[in-house]
């Protein structure tokens, strides 16, 4: 291709809005989540419990009902893997900034795993395998944001 | 090379404006469970691989179906993504039956799903990005992207539309009667069958045209509705489906031929449609389709029809594009009751586009419903019986067509 | 499963911002394969394309490339995964008898879009695309570090993957400039700016701008249309769970399920010994190794010891892999061109001796979620 090819260039911006509906399971994952609290559900084929609940279980390929076994899961996990990175991603862009720690954890008594901050640690004193507890935010306002990051036990 | 398809099953989800008690996985999975539910004796053991559409604009999700794996079924399974506009459902379809026909190792049961959450975004941005990057050389003429918008958002699909009935009424010479007609049509039958949106089982001709324009000749009343809705389809081999289902439908020709875009083509991409009631593409698919299905007569060989018109004169165009009537002559089809439940020839007595239509399920659930007349399972099931059936999608930049081709018996021709 | 013949192909010189448009690009890529097979628009019969709305800019992303595609009039579709899945619906529109000529293009700008951000569409709106906590740069972080920790490998070991794939690119003419460097080492790599801890920005296969286009056709045809026909002989694909922590992220569950179902279509009995030159689909350079474990190359956790050097054990990605440049949407179909490359003898400057045997594979999805796995044998 030529190199002294004139090419013109278009700016705009067009405002697109999207909402997600969450559906019931995670409504209620959420409600209790404003109050503080964390809840899971149980696969009662094989046990499996799912943090945020599950309408479906992936493994037995069977439906959770929306009323029946839910499970209170405490403020506590274990640290499963983590990563540190500079960047910073959005829906428009991503740029670099300060060093963002943040880790895997496993909430004791779930099967899964949840990725959040790592909060007051330095990059030497994060282990894999360490126990974690959960910081909240001071004003919860029912999504996923009322979980500020994890503190080491 | 190659082998006989058939369909199995075939389930949808409830429509709704808003299916605001679901997020798009648990919406799909709805479809999943009534498509399983409808051939029992299926378990997801026995599904092979599954293929997945739906426009992606709509909801502001890219590639949902890695975020729904579990939903679906699909751990651990073989999986394609497919998706092209408002011929997703039916692309997915197709899809569907290529990956039976095509004989791969260790596939032979596949679900296909598609769906469209629409209520998440906002419809006319989902349908005017079409053309952003087309129409940004009138940027340079100094029209701000945001006015550019609005122009495209009366320009998509029912701008474009418009300009379809008004060349398509000057060919034929109906009034607005005639669109209204087919709107009341279809909605009455919407009203007969479960997992529609728009159920109007009294409205009139009168109360259709007494709505206000939209894009001439389109009312408000014309016009279809965004639903939230999922669609899924087993489709498996021969011998499989016998256990699978009392009458199997089987696929004995696909086509999705495009054409070049309408109106708005780019320097680069062709000169544009001169009269997008034309529809050479779907003709040629449809020329396609029938030879490898051995249909020579369509307007004797078919017994139902379910074909993708969100506007009212679509409709009319398609069913004589297709070869099930001849040209200009659709109207009076409509005005005598050949295409109505007890008719010769019933066209989407499941309520079709103009009913229901999110947008990615859409160009499915016509070769759905019409695979579902043929085993007798619709629910505004035809008094006659019905062995061929055809189900067709439409999209894109008024280029896009899918085309399904069913039968109660195989009959595909390999040449 | 009856062998399907690559007839053609042509790939576009990969730039980070490529000095031209989307539509010459594309043209630019179909055209050639279409010449290189020596054949016409009027031969086509299917058209597969493999694009991606959020990558585009625009929803429907194909319907204005019909006509630049070879589309027109011909029964056209389109996957929104990797080139490679496209190659896969290309395929089996041939093995379904209705067609005797298919053509698979695929490719992006991401000159044009923020990568990053459209990779954050993918994730699950309900619960983590809100924090952005969970995104394609993060996941490459816990991969490599799941992937250190069970098995103990080095950042050095991975890094020297790096290095290999970044020397090859300096011999494949259509890689991306910025990347080949054939005196490049593991201190420059592990030196680099972190990525995602402990990812460094030269483990990471850069995205670029780039279309690539492969002709495929039935046996029959495809020994009328050239003397050097490259045959597809097995393919398999998978996809995984979604949530990383539903997921081993130290191996390939997905992989491992495709490799099997393509061997066994192909009849490899042995990959190790049976397989001359594999192109992997490597977003990292850690991918590399565990893919490569997946597909039974080396045992779990000692991806590293096998001499992928090319002309080594097996050649693994002698083209520079997706090191050598990522344009999305062609990466993985990209890759089955290399390997079909190889196999006609036409890899100069980078050619595997007596290549009869390759593997190409595809991903999409975070940590590679869902891959797809080529068996190819060479004509002659």
């Amino acid at each position: 291709m030529s190199e002294d090819k004139v090419i013109v260039v278009n700016k705009g911006m067009v405002r697109a809005d999207y909402n997600f509906w969450v559906g019931r399971y995670l409504d209620k994952f959420f409600d209790n989540l404003e109050n503080k609290k964390l809840v899971g559900n149980k696969c009662s084929k094989c046990g499996d419990v799912f943090v945020p609940p599950r309408k479906i279980c992936g493994k037995c390929n069977v439906v959770i009902p929306l009323e029946e076994n839910w499970v209170d899961l405490p403020d506590t996990g274990i640290l499963k893997n983590y990563t540190i990175t500079p960047y910073r991603v959005n829906d428009r862009t991503d740029r670099k900034a300060k060093d963002l720690l943040l880790g895997m954890i496993q909430i004791d008594g779930s099967n899964t795993a949840i990725v959040y901050r790592l909060l007051n640690l330095k990059p030497d004193e994060i282990k894999t395998g360490m126990k974690v507890k959960i910081e909240w935010a001071e004003k919860t306002k029912g999504d996923p944001s009322d979980i500020k990051g994890f503190v080491k036990m | 090379m190659g082998r006989q398809v058939a369909i199995a099953s075939a389930g949808f989800s409830e429509h709704a404006s808003k299916r605001s008690d679901v997020n798009m996985a648990e919406l799909v999975s709805e479809a999943v469970e009534d498509c399983l539910k409808n051939a029992p004796g299926v378990e997801f053991d026995d599904i092979d691989a599954f293929v997945n559409g739906n426009m992606p604009a709509f909801e502001g999700s890219n590639m949902p179906e890695l975020w729904m794996t579990d939903w679906m079924g699909a751990r651990n399974k073989p999986l394609l993504r497919v998706t092209t506009g408002g011929t997703t459902g039916g692309t997915v379809a197709i899809a569907g039956y290529y990956t039976v026909a095509a004989g791969l190792p260790k596939v032979d049961t596949v679900l296909a799903i598609a769906f469209e959450q629409q209520s998440q975004g906002d419809t006319s941005v989902g349908l005017a990005s079409v053309a952003y990057g087309e129409i940004s050389v009138l940027n340079t003429l100094g029209i701000p992207y945001d006015q550019l918008s609005r122009l495209l958002s009366a320009g998509a699909a029912i701008g474009v539309a418009a300009y379809q009935a008004t060349n398509y009424m000057a060919k034929t010479k109906i009034t607005e009667e005639d669109l209204a007609r087919v709107v009341v049509q279809n909605r009455h039958n919407a009203a007969k069958t479960w997992w529609t949106h728009l159920k109007m089982p009294d409205l009139t001709v009168e109360e259709v045209l007494d709505t206000p324009y939209i894009s001439f000749p389109l009312r408000y009343g014309m016009v279809c509705p965004a639903s939230d809705g999922a669609c899924a389809m087993l489709f498996t081999t021969e011998e499989k489906a016998k256990d699978m289902c009392e009458i199997p439908v089987y696929v004995n020709g696909v086509a999705s031929v495009a054409n070049e875009t309408a109106v708005l083509g780019y320097d680069g991409s062709g000169s544009g449609q001169i009269d997008p009631s034309d529809q050479i593409g779907a003709m040629k698919s449809s020329d396609l389709a029938y030879y490898q299905a051995g249909i020579s007569f369509p307007r004797k060989e078919i017994d139902y029809a379910e074909v993708y018109s969100p506007f009212p004169n679509q409709e009319l165009m398609w069913v004589e594009k297709l070869g099930l009537f001849e040209e200009t002559t659709a109207p009076k089809m409509y005005e005598s009751g050949v295409t109505s439940l007890k008719g010769e020839l019933p066209i989407n007595c499941s309520g079709g586009v103009n009913a229901t239509n999110a947008i990615g399920a859409s160009a499915m659930e016509r070769p759905a419903e019409a695979a579902l007349q043929i085993m007798g399972k619709a629910d505004n099931q035809v008094p006659k019986t019905v062995h061929t059936s055809i189900g067709h999608g439409w999209g894109g930049s008024l280029n896009l067509c899918t085309l399904m081709v069913m039968s109660d018996e195989p009959k595909r021709k390999w040449r | 499963m009856e062998k399907v013949g690559i007839v053609g192909y042509y790939q576009v010189k990969l730039h980070s911002d490529a000095n031209y448009g989307r539509y010459e690009m594309i043209f630019e890529a179909v055209r050639g394969a279409v010449d290189m097979a020596g054949l016409k628009k009027k031969d086509i019969s299917t058209v597969i394309s493999c694009t991606n709305d959020y990558y585009d800019g625009r929803t429907i992303s194909n319907c204005f490339t019909v006509e630049v595609g070879g589309g027109y009039m011909a029964d056209e579709s389109k996957v929104e995964m990797d080139g490679a899945h496209a190659v896969l619906y290309g395929l089996m529109r041939i093995l379904s008898g209705n067609h005797k000529l298919a053509v698979v293009w695929g490719g992006s700008m991401p000159s044009c879009f923020p990568y990053h951000s459209t990779r954050l569409f993918e994730t699950d709106p309900t619960w983590e695309r809100p924090l952005a906590y969970v995104n394609d740069i993060t996941s490459a972080g816990f991969q490599m570090r799941s992937y250190m920790e069970k098995y103990g490998v080095s950042a050095e070991e991975i890094a020297s993957v790096a290095v290999k794939n970044r020397k090859n690119a300096a011999k494949n003419p259509l890689a991306l400039a910025e990347v080949q460097n054939s005196s490049i080492n593991v201190k420059d790599v592990l030196a680099s700016d972190i990525y995602a801890d402990p990812v460094t920005e030269l483990m990471v296969a850069q995205p670029c701008d780039g279309v690539a286009a492969i002709l495929l056709a039935p046996e029959r045809q495809a020994l009328n249309i050239t003397d050097n026909p490259v045959w597809i002989t097995g393919v398999g694909f998978s996809q995984e769970a979604y949530y990383l922590g539903d997921r081993n992220l130290y191996e390939s569950k997905s992989m491992e399920l495709a490799g099997k179902t393509a061997f066994e279509s192909a009849g490899i009995k042995d990959p190790k010994s049976e397989i001359d030159v594999a192109e992997l689909f490597e977003a990292y350079a850690h991918e590399e190794l565990i893919l490569s474990e997946a597909l039974g190359l080396a045992e779990k956790g000692k991806g590293a010891s096998i001499n992928s050097e090319i002309n080594g054990d097996i050649s693994i990605n002698p083209s520079g892999g997706a090191t050598g440049g990522n344009p999305p949407c062609a990466t993985g179909l990209i890759r089955i061109i290399e390997a079909a490359r190889q196999l006609r003898g036409e890899a100069n400057g980078y050619q595997v001796n007596n290549a009869k045997k390759a593997i190409a594979s595809g991903q999409i999805g975070m940590c590679a979620q869902n891959n797809i796995l080529f068996v190819l044998e060479g004509g002659n």
